[in-house]
């Protein structure tokens, strides 16, 4: 069953559209990121979802009701902030009573039930303290158990773990994620970053411009981006300009450097077109000395720039006659060593890991 | 290694000594007349001389037991009082509208608000003095809280203003989505959070009403004045030396209520 279900939904102000005509929807238990740079309209979204604010268009169901017109305080949903918005005048427990003493529940419901999920977000310890005197991922699981402690129809997270430094952020999305699945919340969440889309969502609803440009499973948008926003903005990408040679099963498109290279079929490559074709770094091999490198369809040759670990990855930047620069990406091992700068290199890589992508928009799916 | 070390800045060292003993001096030379009247008040009887020739309680038993003064004292805190009551129930929800509030003219109704800091006092006296006239109500107790309380509000608006700044807005918002109602979010969430900015204010409000002398003097009765205007008349009339023991009463009050204040700041 839909949690929450967007239908055309426009928010503008003045001029400046926030939000143009989305639809969108949560089924229940499921794990829904909206990713998207700063001013797509993701905290909108969100906004218009909770009720903070109103849509210039469109209707809002929660629950299968029509909620556009319920004031916020009736959504009967949940909301985690990145700065937790933990009442700092409360004790951790009248904190998370307090969605519950709103609601006049019994105090003996109210005593267990706080504990309950003091439990689970393994908090047991720090009832009688005030918010200041936890961690930020302390206080980060107390705002989230405040939310389940009312079990709310749908979790609203905004960007919840933004103010948390790098490993506790990993060990957060892990915490969250085992949450998620014991209980079965439906969760949405809004992210700028894109590693943390691609870790948590069953699903992920690409933002761009107040519009969603892509929506799906994080490995369906990671492999198969529709668009040159979606593929540059999950993971990275080498982005060519090239004109399609021939269309069909064998597509082949040209690019500046003039190579030839073997593309993916596509519904938008037609003999002539000027579209991009993208290929990811870890995709493109480095072909040394003795390799074998016949399973590649497409071959090239560049001089080294640079290279760089990156921990568990080496980048190599490889130039290329028309002096555009292609990435390839490969594991870090003892016997890989970097490119000497000016260095010949052999790149390879699959007909399948080259996608033809529009100039501009997206393909229609 | 001690010897060698040299504070970094050390040489602004003597300039700093310098400006602070000249501000410690300005300080008491501005301090050093509401000082004054403290030994005069444990002095004689008769006359009001410094520095006093014996030492006796007695202009404290006159005060407290043997005069009207006390009756008036008492009027002044009811005075007092009052209108702190009435400038914190008209000046937080004013300040709580002002700064949360979005709606055409918001700027000129908070400069409506905060004129009476503005206009001169004794504009206010005597516009307070023809209202109240026309009313019939000039003299009473409830005149003088209403008086004093156009002269109290603003400073408590000003002071719930810079409270509601330091109010996270999303505090409100999550307690909103988690399920209450405006009543309820401002009862249990922001009140609480202002509380600090109330109690100043109203610490502030109370004091302002005690010490003031112009409105009061306009509007309260013969016989039935305000502290502070008993003193002024009987400065004017009787140079009674007991007003040595009102005035170290008036500076104690004042410096224990800051007093209050600033541990009350401190604990928040």
């Amino acid at each position: 069953m839909a949690m929450v279900r967007l239908e055309k939904a426009s928010k503008r102000y003045g001029d400046v559209t926030a939000l143009e005509e989305v639809d969108l929807s949560v089924t229940e238990g499921e794990f829904v990121t909206l990713l998207g740079p700063s001013g797509s309209g993701k905290t909108t979204m969100l906004n218009l979802i909770a009720g903070m604010i109103a849509p210039t268009s469109g209707r809002i169901f929660i629950n299968g009701q029509d909620a556009t017109e319920t004031p916020p305080n009736k959504r009967g949903l949940g909301m985690v902030f990145q700065n937790y918005a933990l009442m700092p005048h409360m004790t951790i427990f009248e904190n998370v009573a307090f969605p519950l003493r709103v609601r006049k529940r019994p105090n003996d419901e109210i005593q267990s039930k706080v504990s309950q999920v003091l439990d689970l977000v393994h908090l047991p310890h720090v009832a009688n303290r005030k918010p200041r005197e936890l961690s930020g991922g302390q206080q980060q699981r107390v705002a989230l158990a405040r939310c389940i402690v009312y079990n709310p129809s749908i979790i609203l997270m905004d960007e919840p773990l933004g103010a948390l430094d790098k490993k506790l952020r990993e060990q957060m999305q892990l915490e969250l994620k085992r949450i998620h699945t014991d209980l079965g919340i439906t969760m949405l969440y809004v992210t700028h970053d894109q590693e943390e889309a691609l870790t948590m969502s069953d699903r992920i609803v690409l933002l761009n411009e107040g519009q969603i440009e892509q929506m799906g499973a994080p490995d369906d948008l990671y492999f198969n981006p529709r668009s040159v926003f979606a593929a540059d903005f999950l993971g990275n990408s080498n982005l060519f300009d090239a004109t399609i040679e021939e269309a069909g099963a064998n597509c082949t498109a040209s690019i500046a450097s003039g190579h030839t290279i073997r593309t993916k079929a596509s519904p938008i490559a037609k003999t002539g077109a000027k579209v991009k074709i993208m290929m990811r770094p870890e995709n493109v091999n480095v072909v040394r000395e003795g390799d074998d490198s016949s399973r590649f369809d497409n071959h090239v040759t560049g001089s080294a720039i640079d290279s760089i670990i990156l921990g568990g990855v080496i980048k190599h930047y490889v130039r290329l006659k028309d002096d555009s620069t292609i990435v390839a990406q490969e594991l870090t091992r003892s016997g890989r060593r970097a490119l000497t700068p000016g260095q010949d290199v052999r790149l390879a890589w699959r007909r399948e890991d080259t996608l033809v992508l529009p100039l501009q928009g997206r393909i229609p799916g | 290694m001690a010897a060698v070390e040299r504070p970094v800045g050390s040489k602004y060292a003597s300039s700093a000594m310098f400006l602070s003993a000249a501000a410690w001096f300005g300080y008491l030379f501005l301090l050093l007349p509401s000082f004054i009247v403290i030994p005069m008040s444990f002095g004689n009887v008769g006359e009001m001389v410094f520095p006093p020739k014996s030492f006796s309680t007695f202009l404290y038993k006159q005060f407290f037991f043997e005069s009207n003064w006390m009756d008036v004292t008492w009027r002044s805190f009811r005075v007092a009082s009052g209108a702190t009551v009435a400038s914190i129930l008209l000046g937080v929800p004013a300040a709580y509208s002002i700064v949360r509030g979005n709606y055409p003219g918001k700027k000129y109704i908070t400069m409506l608000l905060l004129s009476p800091i503005l206009i001169p006092i004794i504009v206010i006296a005597l516009g307070l003095y023809f209202y109240f006239a026309s009313l019939g109500i000039t003299g009473s107790e409830a005149s003088l809280i209403l008086g004093h309380s156009v002269y109290t509000t603003p400073f408590v608006i000003v002071t719930s203003m810079a409270g509601m700044r330091h109010v996270d807005q999303n505090l409100e918002t999550a307690a909103t989505i988690m399920g209450a109602g405006p009543f309820q979010t401002f009862f249990k969430v922001t009140l609480p959070l202002l509380r600090p900015a109330i109690f100043a204010g109203g610490l502030f409000a109370f004091l302002m009403s005690f010490d003031e002398v112009v409105i009061a003097y306009f509007i309260a009765k013969a016989g039935a004045s305000t502290l502070p205007v008993k003193m002024f008349s009987s400065i004017q009339w009787e140079i009674s030396p007991v007003l040595a023991a009102v005035s170290t009463f008036l500076t104690a009050l004042s410096l224990v209520i800051c007093l209050i204040g600033a541990m009350a700041q401190k604990k928040d």
